[in-house]
């Protein structure tokens, strides 16, 4: 049975459709991302899923239960890590700790999460005291001070430096080996390609696909991408009747294009290019990815 | 699970931590009483005041007269000529000049008196309180002595108290019920800046029950406002020389709590309408303010306009001083304690059923 199973799930603010009919399951053990930009829904089908918002419409069973009105008993049982949190900047990080998990029967040791977090040197800092990546592990710790099943992370690796996301990778790997459901959202392509079993990405309200993220990157593109930037006179157009080429975007200088076969690709463009008078700059071959994969069925990048 | 204890300490350690919540909380009712007391305090009994004698008259009359405002401990009589005297009493330095003109004697024997000139400054309110009632009495002693008639009218008059109440021991309740309501109401902005930081949000989706929180909020309230009440009762009493009854401690303790909770009430009620600590504090401004000068703390109800008089019924720190006054002081009751307290607890009932109401996680 799934941990999570959601049925045509909606929901309004005022005349904004936030979440517009979304289905999906989470099964036991899986780490389920939810990929889009911002006010693509993806906080508030999570804040349904976690009890914090009330749906308009839809079917939502989280752990067997339905989580709008399981109150408590549900809410013991699911680990939350909300966006924009300010915790009381004059405690200190173990206290903090050891106020959420006092609201448990169940709970971690306090050191055990601090060390967990890597946070042992900051134990007696205040929480004003601590870097933005920082205040996000600790916000992260607290998601799991009730050993939860299934934990909720909301764009947890939000204001970190690309080395302490590293870090908070390993830690929600660590998660999963620990055999825990992970739902994570995120606009961060690297992150759900590396973390996801798989992926909803959303966009407008609506999942717009569904998937591993290989498969989803197979899905859109079984071909590869050279890259460069080019000032001169060179267009999508152009680009697109190359050899071997599926398909071709151009944002300014920069361009990206698709192709089946690498090597008659490349030949016909430095034909073009050397025809042209063109520069190519900052060549490079690299496969689709989860970006591609967006800006193919949006039209738009993550971070737009 | 219990939370109660950790979310109290939680309070606890978010408050002394706070240095500028905690000056507002602890110095400046401290620095309230000090200044009251050293200023208003019990000076010594015999306090004096300065009066000019104007003596334009020479008869044995103005004689007598003078002899018996000598007679008057209250009194430090200074004589000069008129001038002099009056520019003295503009100066501030002379509470009153009694002018004594030409020809009192002799108007006295005519059996057509000419009347005493008394000038003050009627914005000064000892003089009107203290000066005029001594020197009406004195011209009474007076005039018994050149009639010869003797007082058949005696009054012994009994004060309410065993002891006379002085403008300090007015005063002192006043400003404790004034810091309970302070207490009360801005002790409101903690929950304002969890909701704003969004920690109210985070805790929702744990299993505390809503309680737990709020009572464990309102719990450290009472206390800090007791603690303060405890020293600022001392305080009156060792700078100020407030007598205070000892006997009603306890229900002044009480009484504390039961204002304390209809002001968290309160102060919770507005705090449901303010997103932000900065929004908060003008609102808690425009409510507290008013009442600091309205409801008899500094200046006493009777002083008052009566059309003022249904504002000032409407304010809960009305009936939270009078409370406070009755039972520290054994102050005149301006309402029965029974009302006092029943308006009390009704604004506490009110408000906070309201702020239940329209109380939001964000």
């Amino acid at each position: 049975m799934p941990v999570i199973e959601v049925r045509d799930l909606q929901k309004a603010y005022g005349d904004l459709q936030a979440v517009a009919g979304v289905s999906f399951d989470v099964a036991e053990g899986e780490v389920f991302g939810m990929l889009g930009p911002n006010g693509a829904g993806k906080t508030t089908t999570v804040e349904i899923l976690e009890g914090l918002r009330i749906r308009d419409a839809g079917q939502v069973s989280v752990l067997g239960l339905d989580p709008a009105s399981s109150g408590s008993d549900f809410k013991r049982l699911v680990g939350v890590q909300l966006q924009q949190v300010a915790l009381y900047p004059r405690l200190r990080v173990h206290e903090v700790i050891s106020l959420f998990g006092s609201f448990y029967d169940r709970r971690a040791s306090t050191d055990e999460l601090i060390a967990l977090m890597g946070l042992e040197d900051r134990r007696n800092a205040r929480i004003a005291e601590l870097s933005g990546g920082q205040a996000q592990r600790l916000s992260v710790a607290l998601a799991v001070v009730n050993k939860p099943r299934l934990v909720f992370l909301d764009e947890p690796s939000t204001g970190m430096d690309p080395q302490a996301r590293r870090n908070l990778w390993e830690i929600i790997e660590g998660f999963k080996a620990d055999g825990m459901t992970v739902v994570l959202t995120t606009h961060y392509m690297e992150e759900a390609e590396r973390l996801c079993d798989r992926v909803a990405v959303m966009d407008h309200g609506r999942i717009i696909a569904l998937d591993s993220p290989g498969a989803l990157v197979r899905a859109s593109f079984d071909e590869d991408a050279i890259e460069f930037v080019s000032n001169d006179g060179l267009t999508a157009n152009d680009l697109g009747g190359l050899a071997a080429v599926t398909s071709a975007t151009s944002q300014g200088s920069a361009h990206s294009i698709f192709s089946s076969d690498i090597p008659r690709t490349m030949g016909s463009l430095l034909d073009l290019a050397a025809e042209r008078g063109a520069p190519l700059e900052g060549m490079r071959v690299r496969h689709a990815t989860l970006e591609d994969v967006f800006l193919k069925l949006t039209g738009r990048t993550l971070r737009d | 699970m219990n939370a109660f204890l950790p979310l109290l300490r939680t309070n606890y350690r978010d408050f002394v931590r706070d240095r500028t919540a905690l000056f507002w909380t602890i110095a400046f009712p401290v620095l309230f009483i000090g200044i009251f007391g050293i200023v208003l305090g019990r000076g010594d009994d015999g306090a004096s005041y300065e009066v000019g004698l104007v003596m334009e008259d020479t008869s044995p009359q103005a004689a007598t007269l003078g002899e018996v405002l000598s007679q008057f401990e209250a009194l430090e009589l200074t004589r000069g000529d008129r001038e002099s005297e009056i520019a003295s009493l503009a100066d501030g330095d002379r509470r009153a000049v009694i002018v004594v003109p030409a020809g009192f004697g002799a108007s006295i024997s005519d059996g057509a008196p000419q009347p005493l000139q008394v000038h003050f400054d009627p914005s000064q309110q000892t003089t009107q309180q203290v000066v005029i009632p001594v020197l009406l009495r004195a011209f009474e002693v007076a005039d018994r002595a050149l009639t010869q008639t003797r007082p058949v009218v005696i009054a012994d008059f009994q004060t309410l108290q065993s002891e006379r109440l002085q403008v300090i021991d007015f005063i002192m309740p006043g400003l404790i019920a004034m810091s309970v309501m302070n207490g009360g109401v801005f002790g409101a902005i903690a929950m304002v800046s969890l909701r704003e930081r969004r920690v109210l949000r985070r805790l929702s989706a744990t299993p505390l029950p809503a309680w737990a929180l709020v009572g464990a909020d309102v719990t450290f309230r009472m206390v800090v406002v007791l603690l303060q009440t405890v020293l600022l009762v001392v305080l009156a009493v060792i700078i100020g020389g407030v007598a205070v009854k000892v006997e009603n401690l306890p229900a002044l303790a009480g009484v504390t709590v039961l204002g304390g909770l209809a002001f968290v009430a309160i102060g919770f009620f507005l705090g449901a309408f303010a997103k932000t600590e900065q929004g908060f504090f003008p609102v808690a401004q425009v409510i507290t303010f008013p009442m600091l000068f309205l409801s008899g703390i500094f200046f006493p109800l009777d002083s008052m306009p009566d059309w003022i008089r249904p504002v000032v019924s409407a304010m809960p720190l009305t009936y939270l001083g009078d409370a406070m006054r009755q039972l520290m002081v054994g102050g005149a009751p301006v309402h029965s304690m029974a009302l006092n307290l029943g308006v009390l607890a009704a604004f506490l009932v009110v408000f906070f059923s309201l702020a239940v109401r329209l109380f939001k996680y964000e």
